[in-house]
């Protein structure tokens, strides 16, 4: 394929090792890991201020990491930065551009910096928001102004797509329309070879996408699960009881909620077991489901 | 064809979608030579990895159940029953264990599950008949 580099195909999108990082006394990575093998949609789930943003910048070379290191396709952002830059393409959570440039300026201006630009999918896009060539981007409202970075994000084709919640602040149907895009323009160049490293707090709207995630908290990755496995591995049991719930020793269970005659458990994992066992004492009523990616989240980050 | 998916059935994407092909094939839903759509709308509307439903119809596709025609698309293939036996009764063994667990849990005893069973055979039957005669 054109501009395919020659190299080993099981070099990981990326590679973080050990990764820190500190704003004065503050650190914000402390130690974080994980590998985005390639073709994957990897999330990096966190609350605000859990190091995603940072770990966003390490990866673009816009922080040096204190310690640890990020590869990126096998190189090093830092030392090979033009090579690693020529690979990724970039949508930030704050967009700016210069506002007096028009749309069709900006475009040109990115476009500028790119080995290849695909002006079908430009126009495609442009015509998809609605958005106007000739209009300043200065006057671009937040949502609009996502679209622009997003075209500029998609138009070169590169094979790592890096979103840093990309869609927060923005409209559901500009959230929608963000999502539907990378998962048809972006996704539809590569055959199947296109990584996206997506971090967000807005899980939900990404489930569907992200086939692979990473809980992170306090700089640190908590949780690395592959989506299916994570949304097999969580249950959630529902009971209720003739009378009220019995006193049952529940060993495994992530959580436990008893009002009445009703039982929720969450179950990590050994769903079969926690069922087995609620099964004894005989409910009139009995149901499981699998957690959400959000609610799995959430479990993980209030356990 | 219409698909669904359920984040909260434990069961991976992929799998629901395979799934949701098979009983629309094995209810006349869907109908030999009938098209799937393809595989970037799917993946936009259902907002799903791409891949997850490249994964899907490869699967469709190994099972013998579609065949895609390049630049035309994917269609359910006439002889999709091409299953091998044990492949069809395995397949159908986890769906019927997955019911009679769901018999348990709402306390419907065996003889009244078996009943029920038979019941359904006669109604899909019928509508079947119905169908047909149209």
């Amino acid at each position: 394929m054109i501009g395919e580099k020659p190299m080993n195909d099981t070099t990981p999108a990326i590679q973080i090792e050990n990764l820190t990082y500190a704003y004065g006394h503050t650190e914000a990575v402390r130690g974080l890991s994980l590998t985005v093998p390639r073709g994957r949609c990897y999330g990096l789930f966190g609350r605000n201020g859990a190091g995603k943003t940072t770990t966003m910048k390490c990866l673009l070379n816009l922080l040096r990491p204190h310690s640890g290191s990020i590869q990126v396709f096998g190189m090093n952002p830092a030392k090979q930065e033009v090579a690693v830059k020529s690979r990724l393409a970039y949508v930030p959570d704050q967009v700016a551009f210069y506002p007096w440039m028009t749309v069709r300026e900006t475009l040109d201006y990115l476009a500028s910096f790119r080995e290849r630009w695909n002006r079908t999918i430009e126009q495609d896009l442009l015509n998809r928001f609605g958005l106007d060539p000739a209009q300043k981007a200065g006057g671009l409202s937040k949502g609009q102004k996502t679209q622009v970075a997003l075209i500029a994000a998609v138009c070169p084709e590169t094979d790592l797509l890096v979103l840093d919640e990309p869609t927060s602040g923005l409209d559901p149907i500009v959230r929608r329309e963000f999502i539907e895009t990378v998962i048809g323009a972006y996704q539809e160049t590569g055959s199947g070879e296109r990584t996206v490293f997506v971090s967000t707090h807005l899980i939900a709207e990404f489930e569907g996408l992200i086939d692979q995630f990473t809980i992170i908290d306090g700089g640190k990755a908590v949780l690395t699960l592959d989506s299916d496995a994570a949304r097999e591995r969580y249950t959630r049991i529902r009971a209720r009881f003739a009378n009220a719930v019995p006193e049952a020793e529940l060993a495994g269970a992530l959580r436990v909620r008893k009002d009445g005659r009703e039982l929720e458990i969450v179950a990590n994992g050994g769903a079969a077991q926690l069922l087995e066992k609620v099964r004894q004492y005989e409910p009139e009523f009995i149901s499981t489901e699998a957690l959400r990616l959000e609610e799995i989240f959430v479990a993980t980050l209030k356990a | 064809m219409i698909f669904q998916v359920n984040y909260s059935s434990g069961k991976p994407i992929y799998l629901q979608l395979v799934d949701q092909v098979k009983a629309a094939a094995a209810s006349g839903a869907l109908r030999t030579g009938d098209p799937l759509p393809s595989i970037r709308p799917l993946a936009e509307e259902l907002r799903v990895n791409r891949n997850t439903i490249a994964k899907a119809y490869s699967e469709l596709e190994s099972l013998g159940i579609i065949e895609t025609q390049p630049g035309r698309g994917s269609f359910l293939r006439e002889n999709h029953a091409a299953l091998k036996k044990d492949v069809r009764r395995k397949l159908l063994t986890e769906e019927i264990d997955q019911a009679i667990v769901q018999a348990h849990h709402l306390q419907v005893p065996r003889n009244e599950f078996l009943t029920l069973v038979e019941e359904r055979f006669d109604a899909l039957e019928q509508k079947r008949r119905a169908r047909e005669e149209k």
